[in-house]
Formats: structure tokens, C-alpha cells, sequence
């Protein structure tokens, strides 16, 4: 019998490697690890809950699989009888492993669900006012459609619009109302929060409410046919006055844009980007 | 008091009215349907396609090493992708199972052979029709439809070439004949099982075998269903996924879901009821647990399937059904816990013979214990919400079905034996373990990161300011590698069949059914079937025999006696006269005197 040495020298040397190799390469993986910093407070509660099962799962998979290593290591060609004890579980082991178990799973689970609220949306804030954009997937680009409404044109159909580039202001509360003209599509800007799926004649909803200025990227990560991987989009996160400045001039521009190619054809006609 | 018996009474078991006719061997093997035959037609063509697979990755990786990649014209990586997605998991992974589970659970439980061996034979045979309908899709248009043909995209607006036809045609086939297998499965499980072989002393793989049975009589329904539907929606202006006309898209992703989750679930338990059956033979200790493993197998089948819903996060499904999934795919951690305990637990003050089928399971448990943690993480909503369906959320599923690959090279290894007689060359099965893992490491690793960064799946191209191309460059070696390493072990596996050294009925001493019969077994694969006393019946005839021997004392040496007088004899001789000789008559004797 192999004297019981729990690590034997080779491994602990090898452990020593293994630190020494992950202390060298910390940096780069931790850059690896780290998500795109968040700018809403859903991104915030989904870096969160990342952060948590990433250390929960390593912690997990650690014991799972330390354990199973170092019996194959410590009982393989040892030496010991070629019949050993033919030890089986008592009564209730597999019973207490399963209840330990399962306030293991019933935590994490408790924690997904309250974690959960704050990923998809964000609270109503009485204070400010609340901006509605209705954003329509089609192949392969976004077309985002503000909430103004030109003087004349006919009640539902959305003058001001833009494509590819949303742009929105910094601190206000933004309620996404997603929906395609086509296939699914789904939109998924990191920095403003998780993945929604534009699902064709449905509405899905989320909101944001972001907090600094800048540029954020997104794309789709939806099948949606051969051009798939051009589908992007961009989220300009610029401050109020520039936000209304934006708009006033995007409308300008496109009242200009209709007068010069059909100088009596109604707002509806718009619509050519599908 | 005295045990029970394990070795049978006699019983008339076998009944014969005329002598089978000869038939060329390879008429035997298309034609028989005999589970063995049936089960090794699987087990070739679900290799065979495990390679093609295999080869399919390393071309779509080999158009994303570089950014802004123009190797691969897009279509063309979309079919490519499609196709290798199709053919792992519908014509390689599944089926696989099957062959393995076709060939030996019979022989575990003490069947004959199955309860429906024609229908058997039938499952083969669509699933085949089925790989021919698909890959003859590449003489015209191959699909486009990454994972699933979801409509509207795969409907006949969007896909208007029958490319996509192809796919529902060669998948529904494929998944019919699993349907048709499942009903002999679960036929031959509850009917055929040897005496005594209470279900609580069934085999593992039995056990396995009877929640894959199940899953696949759930699942396979819900797909062709599925199928059926967008076929009239194609066909016949059909409404039921067509937003514009009431139907709803969505639906067809639930069955989707539903029919790919069940099929990660069974892939699952296929893997660790492997690794539960390798894992106490090469301790030479029975299983820690039975009733945990075997519960824990019926549990992850069971949870996989419920929590189908954790892909579809994203989609606008309401919450409570959101927290049924992620309770579902949560409390997946407490079967695959119990599993692991056992299997340390197992080993624990075993004295483990380090062969390559424990090998190959060691590997494959660090595969899936990298998966299945990654699938938990991502099961929690606001996790899911950022890591699915990008590169980073993909990994847990290519970390399970690596573990799954692996798991499935450990049976090889572990019951080769049994089917063709000759073990199976361990050099080559460590390289190849190790560039599978290694390689599969160092992609999955890179592709998290990736993910991390927004890389989503499916995608023909990123850019170079996407900042993901050395981590891609990186994930493409590792690929490569994987597939290196699965060629390898493949041809490995075929080498066997004529260079593999000869060994008995049982190699590894196990202690299930399957290896009291001969190696390969034949055609009725037991002479007498043992009464099953427990869940480990050939130990218990081993230490049975081991008594007998220990209990013999040599008896002295018979004292001269008269034989009694008999018919068909001649008197005894008279003593002192010579017997007259038996056998070869020495040439030189004299004849005896009268």
C-alpha cells in the first residue's frame, strides 16, 4: 500500500506550475473574463449575478472535480488487493448528498429569481419622463422610430426615425418596444442589458435608463439568414439638449430627404427599408 | 442457511423447427434482425458520421482563424455550419447512443434478443434513409438553418429552395426510426428482463437505456409534430407559424427546444451512465450507490427535457414559465452532484486498473463538469440573458458534447471487446484523449472570452476591430486539434476490428449480464440465462464459483468397487484379468486370453 500522501510530490509540483502559469496569465484572463463595463442599472444586476455563478460554478466544479482526481490519482496502481473492501453506501448517505445538494440548487435559484427583476427592467421613476422607442428588426439592419409625431401626419405612423443608430439621452428612462417585419432577430446591446428576441406581429418590451454618454455597440445573435453576422447596431448615449437637438435635425432632414423625392407622397411611404 | 442459486435450473429455453439457411455474411448483417446486427449498422454509420462532423467543424473554423475572412463564401459557411450541427447530434450523437444501447442492454438484462426485433430493424433503416435524404441535399442546395429551421426564416417566403426540405425530410426520417427504436426499447426493458432482474437490480446502462427510451418517446413526437406543421405551412400555405395570419413562430421554437434539450439530456446520461459502469469495474468495487446513479440518470433525463425553456430567455416568455426552466436546469446540479460523489466515492480505497476506457472516463467527466457548470451558470435568467446564444454560452454545450465524445470512446474501449472479440489499441486512444481535451480546453477557453466580447454563434465573419481575432486564431488550433484527435481515435477503433488482440468473454471482469455471454455473443447470446439475485450478477456467480472451489476438499483416493451390473454393458470382468482396452488398441498387446 502507497503510503496516503494526499498530493504526491509530482502533482505538488506541478500545482506549483499551475499557480505560477495562472499568476503569469491573471491579467490577460481577467480581461478575458470581464464583460463589457455595464452603463444601465440591467446591466449592473446581470454583471452581478455574472460575477456570482462564475465564483459559485468554479467553486462548485473545483470540489466536483478535485475530488474526482485526486481518488483516480491516490487509488490507481497502488498496490493495493486486487480485491479491495467492497464498501456501498449506508442507508441515507445518497439522502444526505441529495439534501445538501439541493439547498445548494435552491439558493442559486432563489438568488436568479431576485436578480432577475432588475436584469429585464427598471423601475418607473415618477420624476422624469419616460421616452417610448419602437424598435423594428428586419434583414439585416434596425430601424428605430422616436416617439414625434410631425404635425399632419396620420396618428400611429412614425415620421422620425433612423436606422442602424439609436440614439438616446443619458439618465432618462428608455422603453424599447421590439418587433420585426420579417424573421427573428434579437437585439442585444451589452452595456444597456440583456438579450430580447423581436419576434414578428409581437411586441416584446424592455427599458434602460443610461447612465453615462458614449457609444455602445450591439449585435444580433439570431440566426436570421445569410447576412447574419452584418446585422449591428449602435446606441449613442448623448446628453438631453443634444437629444433634442438630434431629433429636431433628423426630422428636418427627413422632411427635406421626402420633399425632394416625391413632393406630395404621403409620410406612409416610407417605408422602403424591408 | 444456504443463498439462493445463481446459476439457472435448467429450463427449455431455446426451440428450433428447422436449421436458419446460410446467407453471405453481408446479407446477414443488412438483413438480420437480430439487435447485434441491427446495432452494429448504428454503431458504423453513426462513427462514420461522427468523423464527417468532425471534419464539417474544422471547415467552418478553418474561416474564422483570420478576420474579414473571405476562404469560406457566406452561404457556403452557413451550409457547412448547418450541416455539421445536423449531422453531430441527428446522425452521429443519437444514434450512437442507440447502437451502443441496441447492442448491449439487451445482453445486460439476459434477452434473447429484443421484443420487436423487426421494428428495430426498421429504426435503422429510417434513420438511414434519413442521412441519405440530408446529405443528398448536397448535390442541390444544402439548408441554411444554423441549429433548427425556425420560421419565418425557414418558411417558404424566406427559404423559398428546398433546401430546407432536405432537413425536415432527412431529420424526420432520422427522428421516426428513433421513435420506432424507443418503442423496442422500452418493450424489450420491461418484458425481456432476465429472472429476478428486479428493476432495482438492473443494469445502469439498463437503467439509462429506460430514461433514453422514454425521453425519446416524449421528445421524438414533439419534433415531427413540429416538423409536420411547417411541412403544410411550406407546402400548402399552411398558417400555423405565419405571424400575418394568427399563427405564432414561437411555438415551433418550444418544440425545437423541447426535441434539442432532450436531446442534450440523453447525451448526458449516456455519458455518465458510461462512466458508471466503467468506473466500479476498473475499481474492482461494486458502484457506491446504485439507486443514486440510477436515480440521478432518470433525474437529469427528467429536468433536461422540463427545462427547455432556458434557451429562450431572450424570447418574450413570460416569468413564471422563465422560472420554472431555470428551476428545472438549476436542480440538474443535484443528479450531477450525486453522480460525481459516487464516482469518487467509487474509486475511494478501490485498487484502480489505470486502463484506457477509466481514462477516457476521467476525461470525459472533466469535459462535463466543465459543461454542465457552465449550463448552470447560464441557467440563472440574468446570466442567461448576457451569455446565451453568444460565443461565451455556447461553450457549455460544446464542453458536453466533448465529454459526451470522449464518453462514448470509453464504451468503445470498454465493450469492443464484447461486440468484435478484440480489445482496442490504448497508445493511440491517450494521444487522441489528449488532443480532444486539450484542443476542446483551449477552444472553449478562447470562445468564452470571445463571447465575453460579443462574438455571437453562427457567424461567418467578425472583424478586426471586433478585438476577438487572436483569441479566434487561438480557438481554430484548438479545434483543429479536437478533430485531429477524433480522426485518430476513429481509426483507431477501426484497427481493432483486425489487429486487436483476442480476449475472452470477459476482459475486464465486470460483473453485468452482458459478459457471461461469449465475445462476440451469439446469435440467441446465452446458452442458459442465470437467475439475477442482484444488481451485480456475474460477482455473485464468480464468488458463487470461488466458494465451490474453497468448500472442495480432494476426496481420497476411491476405493476399488464393484461397478453395478447394466444392460448395455458386458459383465465386469472377473478379477485379475486385464480390461480390455479402450480407445487406441496398442498394436503390440495381445488379444485376452478367453
Amino acid at each position: 500500500m502507497r503510503p496516503p500522501t494526499f498530493f504526491p510530490s509530482k502533482l505538488g509540483r506541478a500545482l506549483a506550475v499551475a499557480a505560477l502559469a495562472l499568476g503569469v496569465l491573471a491579467t490577460p484572463a481577467m480581461a478575458g473574463i470581464a464583460p463589457e463595463e455595464a452603463n444601465s442599472a440591467n446591466a449592473e444586476s446581470i454583471r452581478t449575478a455574472y460575477w456570482v455563478m462564475l465564483i459559485v460554478v468554479v467553486m462548485i466544479g473545483l470540489v466536483l472535480l478535485g475530488a474526482l482526481l485526486a481518488a483516480f490519482r491516490r487509488f490507481r496502481d497502488g498496490g493495493a488487493p486486487e480485491r479491495p473492501r467492497q464498501l456501498t453506501a449506508g442507508r441515507g448517505v445518497a439522502a444526505k448528498a441529495t439534501a445538501g445538494l439541493s439547498v445548494v440548487a435552491a439558493a442559486i435559484f432563489v438568488f436568479g429569481v431576485a436578480m432577475t427583476g432588475g436584469a429585464r427592467s427598471v423601475e418607473a421613476d415618477e420624476n422624469a419622463e419616460a421616452i417610448d422607442i419602437r424598435a423594428v428588426g428586419m434583414q439585416w439592419l434596425w430601424r428605430y422610430e422616436y416617439p414625434v409625431q410631425e404635425s399632419g401626419a396620420s396618428p400611429g405612423i412614425a415620421t422620425v426615425f433612423s436606422y442602424q443608430d439609436l440614439v438616446v439621452p443619458a439618465d432618462t428612462t428608455v422603453n424599447i418596444d421590439l418587433t420585426s417585419v420579417d424573421v427573428l432577430h434579437r437585439w442585444f446591446v451589452p452595456a444597456l442589458g440583456g438579450q430580447l428576441t423581436a419576434v414578428p406581429g409581437e411586441t416584446s418590451e424592455m427599458s434602460f435608463r443610461a447612465e453615462e454618454e458614449g457609444v455602445f455597440e450591439g449585435r444580433s445573435t439570431e440566426f436570421s439568414g445569410t447576412s447574419y453576422p452584418a446585422m449591428r447596431t449602435r446606441v449613442r448615449v448623448v446628453s438631453q439638449a443634444a437629444y433634442d437637438q438630434y431629433l429636431e435635425d433628423l426630422e428636418a432632414d427627413l422632411a427635406a430627404g421626402r420633399q425632394a423625392v416625391a413632393p406630395e407622397a404621403p409620410a406612409a411611404e416610407e417605408d422602403q427599408g424591408a | 442457511m444456504t443463498p439462493p442459486p445463481t446459476i439457472a435450473e435448467r429450463r427449455p429455453e431455446l426451440v428450433t423447427r428447422e436449421l436458419p439457411r446460410q446467407r453471405a455474411a453481408w446479407t446477414e448483417a443488412a438483413t438480420s434482425a437480430d439487435h447485434k446486427a441491427v446495432a452494429k449498422l448504428y454503431l458504423g454509420t453513426s462513427l462514420t458520421f461522427l468523423a464527417i462532423a468532425a471534419i464539417l467543424f474544422a471547415l467552418t473554423r478553418l474561416q474564422l482563424i483570420v478576420p474579414d475572412s473571405t476562404i469560406i463564401v457566406p452561404e457556403v459557411f452557413n451550409r457547412l455550419n448547418t450541416a455539421a450541427n445536423a449531422t453531430f447530434v441527428i446522425f452521429a450523437a443519437i444514434p450512437f447512443v442507440l447502437g451502443l444501447i441496441g447492442y448491449i442492454v439487451p445482453l445486460q438484462i439476459g434477452a434473447r434478443g429484443t421484443a420487436l426485433p423487426r421494428l428495430g430493424q426498421v429504426s435503422y433503416w429510417l434513420y438511414a434513409a434519413g442521412a441519405f435524404v440530408f446529405y443528398a441535399s448536397f448535390l442541390y442546395t444544402v439548408p441554411e438553418v444554423a441549429l433548427s429551421p425556425l420560421p419565418p426564416l425557414s418558411d417558404d417566403f424566406f427559404s423559398p429552395s428546398n433546401a430546407v426540405d432536405a432537413w425536415i425530410a432527412g431529420v424526420g426520417l432520422a427522428v421516426l426510426g428513433f421513435v420506432c427504436f424507443a418503442v423496442n426499447l422500452v418493450a424489450t426493458l420491461n418484458s425481456l428482463r432476465a429472472p429476478g432482474m428486479a428493476w432495482r437490480r438492473a443494469p445502469v446502462l439498463a437503467w439509462a437505456a429506460r430514461a433514453i427510451g422514454y425521453t425519446l418517446l416524449v421528445i421524438g413526437p414533439a419534433m415531427l409534430a413540429a416538423l409536420a406543421m411547417l411541412t403544410v405551412d411550406r407546402q400548402f400555405d399552411g398558417v400555423f407559424f405565419n405571424p400575418g395570419q394568427g399563427g405564432e413562430p414561437l411555438v415551433f421554437m418550444h418544440l425545437s427546444w423541447i426535441f434539442f434539450a432532450g436531446c442534450h439530456a440523453i447525451l448526458i446520461v449516456a455519458a455518465c451512465a458510461v462512466i458508471s459502469e466503467i468506473v466500479p469495474t476498473f475499481s474492482r468495487k461494486p458502484l457506491f450507490s446504485h439507486t443514486a446513479v440510477t436515480g440521478s440518470l432518470v433525474a437529469i433525463a427528467a429536468l433536461g427535457v422540463l427545462a427547455w425553456m432556458q434557451n429562450m430567455y431572450a424570447e418574450p416568455v413570460p416569468d413564471g414559465f422563465a422560472f420554472f426552466a431555470m428551476a428545472a436546469a438549476v436542480f440538474m446540479l443535484v443528479p450531477v452532484g450525486l453522480l460525481f460523489f459516487v464516482w469518487t466515492a467509487t474509486m475511494w480505497n478501490g485498487a484502480i486498473a489505470a486502463k484506457a476506457p477509466i481514462g477516457l472516463s476521467i476525461a470525459a467527466a472533466i469535459a462535463l463538469v466543465l459543461g454542465l457548470g457552465g449550463q448552470l451558470a447560464t441557467a440563472v435568467i440574468p446570466v442567461g440573458l448576457q451569455l446565451e446564444h453568444t460565443a461565451a454560452g455556447h461553450q457549455d454545450t460544446v464542453m458536453v458534447m466533448v465529454g459526451f465524445t470522449l464518453a462514448a470512446f470509453a464504451a468503445l474501449h470498454y465493450w469492443l471487446p464484447k461486440i468484435s472479440g478484440r480489445t482496442v489499441s490504448e497508445g493511440p486512444a491517450k494521444a487522441a484523449s489528449a488532443l480532444i481535451l486539450g484542443g476542446s480546453l483551449l477552444f472553449a477557453l478562447t470562445m468564452f472570452f470571445a463571447g465575453v466580447d460579443g462574438q455571437p454563434v453562427d457567424v461567418f465573419r467578425y472583424y478586426e476591430d471586433d478585438g476577438v481575432s487572436t483569441l479566434n486564431l487561438f480557438a481554430s488550433i484548438g479545434a483543429f486539434a479536437v478533430t485531429i484527435g477524433v480522426l485518430v481515435e476513429l481509426a483507431n477503433l477501426a484497427r481493432s476490428h483486425t489487429s486487436g488482440r483476442e480476449v475472452g468473454h470477459d476482459p475486464w471482469g465486470g460483473s453485468t449480464l452482458e459478459w457471461f455471454a461469449l465475445s462476440p455473443p451469439p446469435a440467441h447470446n446465452f446458452d442458459a440465462v442465470p437467475d439475477v439475485r442482484s444488481a451485480e450478477p456475474l460477482r455473485d456467480i464468480r464468488d458463487a464459483i470461488a466458494a465451490r472451489e474453497a468448500a472442495y476438499v480432494p476426496p481420497a483416493p476411491p476405493p476399488p468397487e464393484p461397478r453395478p451390473p447394466s444392460f448395455a454393458e458386458p459383465e465386469p470382468n472377473p478379477p485379475g484379468e486385464q480390461p480390455a482396452p479402450v480407445g487406441d488398441p496398442d498394436p503390440d498387446a495381445k488379444p485376452p486370453v478367453s
